[in-house]
């Protein structure tokens, strides 16, 4: 029982979006798909949703083809970077409409799941970016899904709310055991929230394995740390709590899996997630520089 | 200044109808004709205009510039200019003196504004919440999401549509042949033969028609967005 994308092909006027994507997630698994924009991750699950056509291969759910069901059919629920509630319904209204049922009883537990409680019927103007994003979260839930596809539902959010709700979402698929395709650009949030990560590179699959497995041999993943506009291999690079004049900030140690990670910025406005460096520790910052005798 | 200007401006030809509204009131084969073509054209115009702007902004086809290039080609055209070719090719299947070939003359002349219009409100709407709507079965996605969302265009759609076949007069003559009576046609025969009374009975039903759907399709939605909201509570 699983998701199985085979052979998928996507054109858009003369630009090849995906180019035979191949990709099996196992039920109950939360998978991240990461690319920078233009790699065809967000085509990629409209195909799944239905939102799009393909033009060849297949999508099989729980054994099913897909093609020709209707979205509403699917069982399959997306979640996208604006909340996209329906502004002439209350709040509770908007959940309610999705329960199989049309229960508000229903729709007022999922509201309670995502720290909402009492809010039914609230106004949909009357809630702020990260509550509209949660009662959307909850609308995606109350149409009972067996898949659930996000599609960078935490961009528009302030640091602190999405810590919170990235840790909401997470919890709330695990315990339901749902599966969930995860779109994002940002890897920290894929090490995150994913059990596994798929590399998008201009429609195709680069490769696919554990945060942590990535984070070891992707140079993605920061194999290959930049100093001064040139790249060396991690193995090259000192690690120290004291800057100098040729070293570079280490901003946003993480841990991911009980390991320690490290995030920087290259000078080409991308973030690298280092390799694992179980010294890294949260709060506190870093500084790079080459080794001594190093090339 | 300017405002009680423009006020006035836009009394100004109601000014002397309400000073003499008709005394009598009978309903007539052209009130009734008129009627029938106003519902049937409206209602024709919102499902085919919702329908068009619905495939138009959702479609992938490669036909789509050209069906967008088509169905927007007799809003640059004038009626007028159209009229003849109208004419001919109606006369070849022999449709002209019949209520079809006016029907459809009324409709090929308000539909496109009516895919304009839908076409408009969706893209306003936006694709991404149209979307959204596709996750429910098809008349839970007409009823609960679509008629509330685009309530204004729809009455917007019924409003020109309503209008536009009050204001054919060239057009319903020519295809009907004079066969076919309507409040416009009427009327220009009543003002020709100096008929005060008949004139002012049939501009008072010109100017209650669009007044009269416009406020009455406003308190349907109202209720039926009242009756969806309660199916949710």
């Amino acid at each position: 029982m699983s998701l199985v994308l085979s052979g998928i092909r996507k054109r858009f006027k003369d630009r090849d979006v995906l180019s035979g994507i191949d990709l099996t997630i196992p039920n109950g698994e939360i998978h991240a798909l990461v690319g920078v924009s233009g790699s065809g991750k967000s085509t990629l699950l409209r195909i799944i949703a239905g939102l799009e056509t393909l033009d060849a291969g297949t999508v099989t759910w729980e054994e099913l083809p897909l093609h020709g069901v209707p979205p509403h059919l699917r069982r399959i629920t997306m979640l996208s970077q604006s909340p996209l509630l329906f502004p002439h319904l209350t709040v509770g209204e908007n959940v309610t409409l999705a329960t199989p049922n049309r229960s508000r009883e229903e729709a007022e537990v999922w509201l309670t799941r995502v720290k909402l409680p009492g809010r039914y019927d609230a106004e949909v103007h009357e809630l702020s970016g990260g509550e509209q994003q949660r009662v959307s979260f909850a609308r995606a839930l109350a149409a009972a899904p067996r898949l659930i596809l996000l599609d960078e539902p935490f961009t528009n959010l302030d640091p602190g709310l999405k810590s919170e709700l990235q840790r909401l979402i997470r919890d709330l698929v695990r315990e339901l055991e749902l599966t969930a395709l995860l779109v994002t650009h940002d890897r920290e949030e894929a090490m995150l929230v994913a059990d596994r990560v798929t590399l998008l590179e201009t429609g195709h699959v680069r490769v696919t394995g554990t945060p942590v497995l990535l984070s070891e041999t992707e140079s993605t993943f920061g194999d290959f740390v930049e100093l001064g506009g040139a790249f060396y291999p991690s193995t090259e690079i000192d690690v120290s709590t004291e800057p100098t004049s040729d070293s570079l900030v280490l901003v946003r140690p993480f841990i991911r899996f009980g390991h320690h990670f490290g995030e920087y910025r290259r000078s080409t406005g991308e973030y690298v997630i280092l390799p694992r460096n179980e010294s890294f520790e949260v709060g506190k910052t870093y500084y790079l520089r080459q080794k001594q005798g190093g090339i | 200044m300017s405002r009680i200007l423009v006020a006035f401006l836009i009394v100004f030809p109601f000014i002397g109808l309400f000073l003499t509204f008709p005394t009598s009131f009978s309903w007539d084969e052209a009130i009734l004709n008129t009627i029938a073509y106003v519902i049937s054209i409206a209602l024709v115009n919102v499902w085919l205009g919702v329908g068009t702007a619905w495939w138009l902004l959702f479609t992938e086809s490669r036909w789509k510039s050209w069906v967008e290039w088509l169905t927007f080609l007799p809003l640059f055209i004038p009626v007028l200019a159209s009229m003849f070719g109208m004419y001919i090719a109606l006369a070849q299947v022999g449709l002209i003196g019949t209520y079809t070939g006016v029907g459809l003359v009324l409709l090929v002349t308000t539909l496109p504004y009516s895919i304009r219009l839908a076409y408009n409100a969706m893209y306003v709407i936006g694709r991404p919440l149209l979307e959204q709507a596709l996750t429910f079965a098809p008349l839970a996605r007409i009823g609960f999401v679509l008629l509330p969302l685009l309530k204004e265009s729809v009455r917007t759609i019924v409003l020109f549509s309503t209008v536009i076949v009050l204001s054919q007069f060239v057009l319903v003559q020519l295809i009907g042949a004079g066969l076919i009576p309507t409040v416009t046609t009427r009327l220009y025969q009543a003002y020709a033969g100096n008929d005060v009374s008949q004139a002012l009975q049939n501009t008072w039903v010109l100017v209650s028609l669009p007044v009269l759907f416009y406020i009455g399709l406003g308190g349907i939605f109202s209720i039926w967005i009242r009756l969806v909201k309660g199916r949710l509570q």
